[in-house]
């Protein structure tokens, strides 16, 4: 559902969202490695056509009017880490209530997209369903 | 004897459908599958559409990434117009009764007196009410959780509130076989939970009722003053439309949620000459706080919410004690968009995920919110929070973290922006609530009730003390849309026994 530009900004925004706390450990996959942007993709997919269109405004936003807060006029997925981190920053505790809630939003899918993955658990010390699925899954 | 009843999935409808009945019940919840039982046994003709789909036990995979956009309304995304309360509803046959915690509290008794004297609610005392909680709970199979399967999340309640001298005891549960998962909000893959689903639509079907899944009702059908049916639309698994059914019936029953029920009546223009429709939502918002220990507690397995801290709640209209305080653990995902930040902070954060107790403050919240009709037809959902039900947070949250210290926590969270974190229970004496503002902590609210009220003056309410529409005749409420007020604690028996209780007046319309 989302389009190539919009995958790759969110490839951007789940990357420093999800960032690690121990870049040494590989062990720790990042969002790129358990496909976040991919899975909000089919996500979007059962989203209601009104929400989705919000989310692909956000994006759009973030992309190209997000930066401006912090003094930049580059795009969102040009800007190094700490600038990206720094717009991140900017929208978490924002002034105005709706830009907050956005970036609430936003959180809620990378982490649902991160987390989902069972690569993610072992540093929880979460063990997952204790159901097992089937070889060739549940249809 | 009606022949049994079948469920029908929309999704694989091939053609139009067009029914006659003599009722039609919105929504498959509480209050819906209640509702269809009683007709149906009452010897009624009776179809209940639901939104959702039908899912059974094998179904529930326990992933919340799978199970979220299943189970729940907006997949779990639905929030207030200022994106500042998440509200969790369920969709699907069952309704919230499939993903919640099972837990069952009756109405309280003062509450039931407080809509008796200043809600002009007739018929709906302690005493009328009795039979009807009755037999909802040996229904349900309701019992009380014993302290032997009282997970760690559960036990720190009960220590910190046993070390503060706190009022907190055990709450009672419909589960039975249950397997202490802890994956009871993404709905049970070993079928113990007593539920709509699994006890009551069956009942339903049993006495002859017919299930639709995926049928989204957009039109509730009414000329001169009486209901004459609904207008549904069947959608595919994506949500694309693949049949309209339509069903003309004597009696329409509303029961698709407080925001389902008011957003339904308000896009069909149900007569509403006091402006009352879709009014005075209330909804128990709360946020949670996380404790840290320094043990492994593996606060997701075992049973959630079987202990509660009463301790700063009662029942009295403008009590300064309205916070409501239980467990409120959760899997990975939920606890990612819980914990404040983002980035290297939140992954260190997130690391002591097997260390973690969470505990939540919900407001018996005197707010008057709103449902109205927003774009597409969606819900637009508004909330406010008063002063007075932000000061009320305010003292939940901080008695939260008090109990997680009581409890044994070496570290206590309150996942504000920026977030708040205490090392000892010496610290809130002077900490500043000023978070609690709107956006300053996030807030969840999965108890929507109220927005069609139940009362004898028309002017004040939408629907009688009998459930039926002022000014419409044939039209029925059953579901938490009736409570004239927040009702401080679980609503699943309290929908589950209004609908109940308020059944035989349908019956009896219909067969008038």
């Amino acid at each position: 559902m989302l389009a190539p530009w919009q995958l790759v900004v969110f490839e951007h925004i789940a990357a420093r969202i999800a960032a690690s706390d121990d870049p040494n450990d590989k062990s720790i996959p990042s969002a790129y490695d358990v496909d976040v942007a991919g899975f909000v993709d089919r996500y979007c997919v059962g989203m209601h056509a009104l929400l989705r269109r919000d989310l692909l405004r956000l994006l759009g936003f973030m992309e190209h009017m997000a930066p401006l807060a912090i003094g930049k006029t580059s795009r969102f997925t040009h800007l190094v880490d700490a600038d990206q981190d720094r717009v991140l920053a900017w929208m978490e505790s924002n002034d105005q209530g709706l830009m907050r809630g956005a970036f609430a939003s936003i959180k809620a899918l990378v982490f649902m997209g991160y987390y989902r993955d069972p690569r993610t658990w072992k540093m929880l010390g979460y063990a997952g369903p204790f159901v097992k699925r089937p070889v060739g899954g549940w249809q | 004897m009606s022949s049994r009843g079948v469920i029908v999935r929309g999704r694989d409808l091939l053609a139009d459908v067009s029914l006659e009945v003599d009722a039609v019940v919105v929504g498959t919840g509480a209050g819906g599958s209640i509702a269809a039982r009683e007709l149906a046994r009452a010897g009624l003709s009776v179809v209940a559409l639901e939104e959702g789909g039908h899912h059974a036990a094998a179904d529930f995979t326990q992933r919340e990434d799978e199970m979220l956009p299943i189970l729940f309304a907006d997949g779990g995304g639905r929030t207030t117009k200022d994106l500042a309360i998440r509200v969790l509803q369920g969709r699907g046959v069952g309704g919230s009764t499939v993903h919640n915690t099972n837990l069952c509290k009756r109405t309280p008794d003062a509450i039931l007196e407080l809509w008796r004297q200043r809600y002009n609610v007739s018929g709906c005392s302690p005493s009328d009410m009795r039979a009807a909680f009755e037999q909802i709970e040996k229904d349900l199979s309701v019992s009380e959780i014993p302290a032997a399967l009282r997970n760690p999340n559960n036990d720190v309640l009960h220590k910190g509130a046993l070390a503060l001298g706190w009022k907190a005891g055990p709450l009672k549960h419909n589960r039975v076989g249950c397997q202490t998962s802890g994956f009871c909000e993404v709905g049970c893959a070993y079928d113990a939970k007593q539920n709509a689903l699994k006890v009551v639509v069956p009942q339903a079907m049993e006495a002859g009722a017919n299930v639709y899944a995926d049928v989204e009702v957009v039109r509730v059908n009414h000329t001169r003053g009486r209901v004459t049916g609904v207008s549904a639309v069947a959608r595919s698994e994506s949500g694309a439309p693949v049949a309209w059914v339509d069903v003309r019936s004597k009696i329409v029953v509303l029961a698709a949620s407080a925001v389902g029920s008011a957003l339904l009546a308000k896009k069909s223009g149900i007569t509403d000459p006091h402006d009352q429709i879709g009014k005075k939502l209330r909804m128990h918002p709360g946020a949670v706080v996380a404790g840290r220990f320094d043990r492994v507690m593996n606060s997701n397995y075992g049973i959630p919410q079987s202990y509660e801290c009463t301790e700063h709640l009662d029942f009295e209209e403008g009590s300064d004690k309205r916070v409501w305080i239980v467990p409120a653990f959760a899997h990975p995902i939920g606890t990612a968009s819980m914990l404040p930040g983002f980035g290297a902070s939140h992954m260190k954060a997130m690391r002591s995920y097997g260390q973690l107790a969470v505990l939540t403050a919900m407001v018996h919240d005197e707010t008057e919110g709103r449902v109205e009709v927003g774009e597409g037809e969606r819900p637009l959902i508004t909330y406010d929070m008063t002063e007075s039900d932000r000061r009320q947070l305010a003292k939940g949250l901080i008695a939260c973290a008090r109990l997680l210290f009581a409890g044994g926590a070496v570290e206590v969270t309150i996942p504000a922006i920026p977030p708040v974190t205490l090392t000892s229970a010496s610290q809130l004496d002077t900490l500043s609530t000023d978070f609690v503002r709107p956006h300053g902590v996030p807030l969840t609210a999965v108890h929507p009730m109220g927005t069609m009220r139940m009362g004898d003056d028309p002017k004040t309410s939408v629907v009688s003390s009998t459930g039926e529409h002022h000014f419409v005749r044939g039209l029925f409420v059953a579901d938490g849309s009736l409570f004239p007020t927040s009702l401080g604690g679980p609503p699943q028996i309290s929908i589950y026994s209004f609908a109940h209780h308020l059944a035989p007046h349908a019956i009896a319309r219909a067969k008038s």
